[in-house]
């Protein structure tokens, strides 16, 4: 009998290392709203293929942002 | 000495103008022997992602500045008592670097 093929998902470029940026700033809102969805919730490193360490500080920066009211707590209510 | 960056907002009722002479004032009282400040920046008005003390927008302006560590708690602490100030944030900038 055929074993079930086992998914390998295609692992998802570096958008960092594509965009060559070694720097996440805080006030870098621009940037930052690429890792939040519209609810303004901080997305997967599954979804956004950055590295455990980078994900670390995006999470960091998004996170002051926040404090400083330059990105919402959530998004368009709720 | 370290590096630091600096983040205020700042009542949007106060006259945009007074804001750097404001921040000047602040920042000889405390960077000084051999501390400095390496950059001014006020952005101006802007919108806030939310509401803070019942206001929509607020005065943004960042300063770099190389001090101790015991001068930056102690402007942190002035600014927090001026109350025109309505938020305060001070982070290390080496902290934000990341590796590809």
């Amino acid at each position: 009998m055929a074993k079930a093929e086992i998914r390998k998902p295609k692992p998802k470029p570096n958008p960092l290392k594509t965009a060559e940026i070694d720097y996440i700033d805080y006030k870098d809102v621009a940037l930052l709203r690429k890792f939040i969805s519209d609810r303004g919730k901080i997305r997967a490193r599954r979804v956004t293929g950055v590295t455990v360490q980078q994900q670390r500080k995006i999470a960091q920066a998004i996170k002051n942002a926040r404090e400083m009211a330059l990105l919402p707590y959530s998004g368009s209510g709720r | 000495m370290r590096a630091y960056e600096l983040m205020v907002l700042i009542d949007p009722e106060i006259d945009e103008r007074t804001v750097e002479p404001t921040l000047r004032k602040y920042l000889d009282a405390i960077i000084t022997d051999g501390a400095t400040v390496d950059e001014l920046e006020v952005w101006g008005r802007r919108r806030l992602a939310y509401e803070i003390q019942k206001k929509n927008e607020a005065v943004y302006a960042v300063v770099a500045f190389t001090a101790t560590p015991e001068q930056s708690k102690e402007l942190d602490r002035q600014l927090g008592l001026n109350e025109t100030v309505m938020r305060t944030k001070i982070i290390r900038p080496e902290d934000q670097k990341i590796t590809l």
